[in-house]
């Protein structure tokens, strides 16, 4: 248990929970799933803040953009029906490959993100589809890419601002589009070793339109691989274009070592599963190689 | 020590009790009697707290009591209808699906859980349902077996899923 914690919070609006961290200076912890603050075990904390029920638990599709709340669990995204329309279901499938149910119905988004773990399975997929996230602290709302936001909460600590909502804008409908998430981890419900998000579009010559590549748990945050990306733009999708992006992905992963695998381990891994994922979605895009 | 209320009904009973603000749900539902509410790993890995909020399968070790007010919540004693086992519970008795017991509230509620959902469930359905919950006795075939034939028995008509 947590015996230092003198108050629990239960705020229900987003100026309360903004009121609430400013009051407490620094000796609070907001709180949604639990799954990283309880587990993280820093049990110094003094008060919490509940963001369960401050209103951020939505998935709402507007025309060009769909945007989920920051608490919405990664349940919720493995149901809802129109994360299974984005994408190919891009979002769910990644939702449905993070942990256990029971981790899934507590564990959110917002929290899969704002805890800047390197190895955030929602990370991956979220930045292939150019999403961007909307903070608020005591100065307003702002807007800002989802790589951008990994950054500054490397630099500064992610928690004095409180993470709003995922805005993912609505991908190109038209051609063959493909999509894929592949993790690899050392059981099912394990963290990732490395996980991937591609998507990839095919005009009608089997030639790469674009291409978009994350990847996660291979460097200090999940980032894009844009070199590979360009290095596709224009090809025939075959083999040799597959081998020529995973010897591009091998140099651009920073892979650590620790109890789980080697670098070395990590970095073959990266073009197994960046590979995996670039065919998956052209399978999906309709070229089985 | 700081105190606060807390309101929850549990196995269908309204309880107020008083918790210390930083108290994990696992430990509250213990301290008041719910021994089936087993403490494992506190890590979220091992299932062998679950226990079902609002219908739904949660690690109980990860959840502060707190965050539960006004909840709903279902443990392994609130499944019998006194003397009446429920389905799930004859079919891990009768599958020989239990040998030291530990893990096995957590894997019933699970398994409550998905059937309530998904009256038939493929196999892989149950598996991946029961991912959360580890045993280190008989291994999984007999809980696999024990839950799709526990759906079998249940005559659920298929219209009545939630």
């Amino acid at each position: 248990m947590f015996d230092r914690v003198e108050a629990f919070y239960r705020p229900e609006s987003v100026p309360e929970v903004l009121r609430l961290l400013q009051r407490s200076k620094g000796q609070a912890r907001m709180v949604a799933g639990g799954t990283d603050l309880v587990v993280e075990g820093d049990r110094s904390v003094r008060f919490l803040i509940d963001l369960t029920r401050a209103g951020l638990t939505y998935i709402r599709s507007r025309d060009t953009t769909c945007v989920i709340g920051a608490t919405t669990t990664l349940a919720d995204l493995e149901e809802s029906t129109a994360i299974h329309a984005l994408a190919g279901g891009l979002l769910s499938r990644a939702a449905a490959a993070c942990g256990s149910v029971q981790n899934r119905n507590l564990a959110t988004l917002g929290g899969n993100l704002a805890h800047g773990s390197p190895a955030a399975d929602m990370a991956t997929p979220l930045l292939a589809l150019d999403a961007s996230v909307v903070v608020a602290d005591g100065e307003g709302r702002h807007k800002m890419p989802l790589a951008e936001y990994f950054g500054r909460a490397w630099q500064n600590g992610a928690s004095h601002a409180l993470l709003i909502e995922v805005r993912v804008p609505m991908p190109p409908q038209n051609g063959r589009c493909g999509w894929s998430f592949q993790k690899f981890g050392r059981t099912e419900v394990d963290l990732s070793l490395v996980n991937a998000a591609a998507g990839l579009q095919l005009d009608a010559r089997g030639r790469v339109k674009w291409a978009r590549l994350a990847l996660g748990a291979v460097a200090a945050a999940p980032f894009r691989a844009l070199p590979v990306e360009s290095l596709m733009a224009g090809r025939e999708f075959d083999h040799s274009l597959l081998a020529e992006a995973g010897e591009e992905v091998m140099r651009e992963v920073q892979p650590i070592a620790d109890l789980r695998a080697s670098e070395e381990f990590r970095r073959e891994l990266s073009r197994v599963v960046a590979g995996r994922a670039l065919e998956e979605c052209a399978a999906r895009a309709g070229c089985s190689l | 020590m700081k105190t606060m209320s807390l309101c929850v009904t549990v196995n269908g009973e309204s309880k107020q009790w008083t918790i210390a603000p930083g108290d994990l749900l696992l430990d509250v539902l213990r301290r008041e009697g719910y021994f089936g509410v087993k403490r494992g790993c506190e890590k979220g890995e091992c299932g062998a707290c679950t226990v079902l909020v609002h219908g739904k399968p949660v690690n109980s070790c990860l959840i502060f009591a707190a965050q539960v007010e006004g909840g709903e919540i279902l443990t392994i004693e609130g499944l019998a209808q006194g003397d009446t086992l429920d389905p799930l519970q004859e079919a891990f008795l009768d599958h020989g699906a239990v040998q030291c017991g530990f893990c096995t509230p957590g894997m019933i509620l699970a398994a409550k859980a998905l059937l309530d959902r998904q009256p038939h469930p493929t196999e892989e359905q149950v598996r991946e349902a029961l991912a959360g919950n580890y045993c280190r006795c008989t291994g999984y075939r007999k809980p696999v077996e024990a839950v799709l034939a526990a759906a079998a028995r249940r005559k659920v008509p298929t219209e009545v899923a939630r």
